[in-house]
């Protein structure tokens, strides 16, 4: 579905990934791991397009990205959950919500997938009238996830979702994540620093380290792998 | 002093209000979208002070009507403007390097329109005479000149048809959104340069209607627009910097502060206590009146 062949991108003079390539097939779940400043974040900003990229190709659905602008992208069906949540603040809870299904092809869908998002996260029903900016970081990403799926889209990133989050609402929305993929058989591709909870969530993953994928695996493989355990799991 | 004569300033300066509100509107719109401030607003009022002249002499089109009829090819015209300059110099790349392109192109495109409307119109004042502009409706004791007050409804009524755009459209939403964070508006699939074309558009549009508005009782020359833009930047930052309704309610305080002013000193310092108001509420207030810190339409 999303195919990432030698994608190489420079941010603010630094080189963030060099020679990165990876593959999401429809309906996996992939994971992506890695230290901060690995530059996971850039590189689901290269696929959303707001990060150029510079040598390398991105494939997605049988379509070169390159040179399609990021709102064309989104229309295409790819959602991105970004790093920090980034709900609008001054747009109440339904607004931004409706706003996730801007996209031409999730209008005619929008009533059906409110009452599903609303149904995963009965809190934004009670919040609806609210003002983005005034939950709680909690709901602020239960908000960022729910308006990613108010897309109805084909390709779910996820950037961080557990960022300054406490660990019961950090359960809680992996939980969520985990339904929403079994439900929906939605292909997912999730950056995470929380790497034993991510890895478990994946059917494969890659580890990215200073700009470079320096491991990959199914899910067994990286959990077993002395290296992973080392610098990740503990052990 | 009466309190019918109270009465009577406040109620004029209300309907002078209404009509900065609408300016003042069309110049938060476009500061909150794409955080580029248009010294050039004025120019564009006084545009369309002048496309409602035409109107009315060619067409003896009645300029509350004129007015209105200023905002397509207003919105046209700002949306070229963007597309065309403006484009250039918004949307990615140093913010500081922009802030200060964006600076000097509204500034020389604001000496450019005043120059050449000077050249080729002739900065000989011009009026429209309406059968209204002179008479007034009684209140009691207190009258309201008609021309004023058909402006204000005007002014209120396209300034509740933004508010509704805003707030009850997927497209309004998405230009709120796009003000909020550009990028975030991008992930949702919003053309966020669509949308800068579209506030630049609108925010033209709205502030030529305002000036079609005025010319129904101020007179129309080329350098109309300096009496304006000061008002026009002290209504955005009373209200709160970007905010639509504070710079609705900017506006309204800006006509009213004028004309109570004149109760206390001459007319051509009735600015004066506009400004004193303006610096006490930046002093007290400086987010201003509606402000709150995240950037808002």
């Amino acid at each position: 579905m999303l195919t990432i062949a030698s994608l190489g991108v420079s941010y603010e003079g630094l080189r963030a990934l060099v020679d990165v390539s990876l593959e999401v097939g429809a309906g996996e779940f992939v994971t992506i791991v890695g230290p901060n400043g690995a530059g996971k974040t850039t590189l689901l900003k290269a696929i959303s397009g707001t990060v150029p990229s510079e040598t390398g190709r991105i494939t997605y659905l049988a379509q070169d990205l390159g040179a399609r602008r990021p709102s064309e992208r989104a229309a295409l069906g790819i959602a991105h959950v970004p790093e920090g949540r980034r709900v609008f603040p001054s747009l109440t809870v339904m607004e931004n919500l409706e706003l996730g299904s801007y996209r031409r092809a999730a209008r005619a869908g929008r009533k059906g997938a409110l009452d599903e998002v609303l149904a995963l996260f009965p809190i934004l029903r009670e919040r609806h009238r609210q003002l983005a900016g005034s939950l709680s970081g909690g709901e602020q990403q239960m908000l960022a996830l729910g308006r990613g799926l108010m897309a109805q889209p084909d390709l779910l990133l996820l950037d961080e979702p557990s960022q300054g989050l406490g660990p019961r609402i950090v359960e809680q929305i992996f939980e969520t994540i985990d339904r929403i993929r079994r439900e929906r058989r939605l292909t997912i591709l999730l950056v995470e620093q929380r790497v034993v909870e991510a890895l478990e969530l994946c059917d494969r993953g890659y580890v990215l380290e200073t700009g470079r994928v320096v491991l990959a695996g199914r899910r067994e493989a990286l959990l077993a792998d002395a290296r992973v355990q080392r610098a990740y799991l503990g052990a | 002093m009466a309190l019918a004569e109270l009465v009577q300033y406040v109620a004029t300066g209300l309907l002078v209000g209404g009509v900065y509100a609408l300016m003042s509107i069309g110049l938060a719109l476009i500061f909150g979208v794409m955080r580029v401030v248009n010294f050039a607003q004025g120019d564009f009022m006084m545009l369309g002070m002048y496309l409602t002249y035409f109107y009315a002499i060619s067409g003896s089109v009645d300029p509350l009507l004129g007015a209105l009829l200023t905002i397509p090819p207003f919105f046209v015209l700002g949306w070229i403007v963007h597309r065309g300059l403006l484009a250039r110099v918004t949307g990615g790349g140093d913010p500081q390097r922009q802030m200060d392109a964006q600076l000097i192109l509204t500034l020389g495109l604001s000496l450019v329109i005043t120059n050449a409307t000077t050249m080729i119109l002739t900065p000989t004042p011009l009026g429209i005479r309406t059968g209204y502009a002179t008479q007034a409706f009684a209140l009691g004791p207190v009258l309201l000149n008609q021309a004023r007050s058909y402006a204000f409804a005007m002014a209120l009524v396209l300034a509740a048809a933004v508010y509704v755009f805003l707030t009850r459209t997927d497209l309004g939403k998405a230009l709120r959104a796009s003000a909020d964070d550009p990028e975030a508006a991008s992930y949702q699939g919003i053309d966020v340069r669509a949308m800068h074309g579209l506030a630049f558009g609108i925010g033209i549009a709205l502030v030529a209607a305002a000036g079609g508005l005025l010319a129904t009782y101020y007179p129309i020359e080329p350098t109309v627009a300096g009496n304006f833009i000061v008002l026009m930047f002290v209504a955005v930052v009373l209200g709160g910097l970007g905010s639509i309704p504070g710079a609705f309610v900017g506006g309204l305080v800006i006509g009213l502060v004028q004309s109570l002013t004149l109760l206390v000193l001459p007319f051509q310092l009735q600015n004066t206590g506009v400004f004193i108001v303006f610096l006490l509420v930046l002093y007290f207030r400086p987010q201003g009146l509606f402000g709150r810190r995240a950037r808002t339409v």
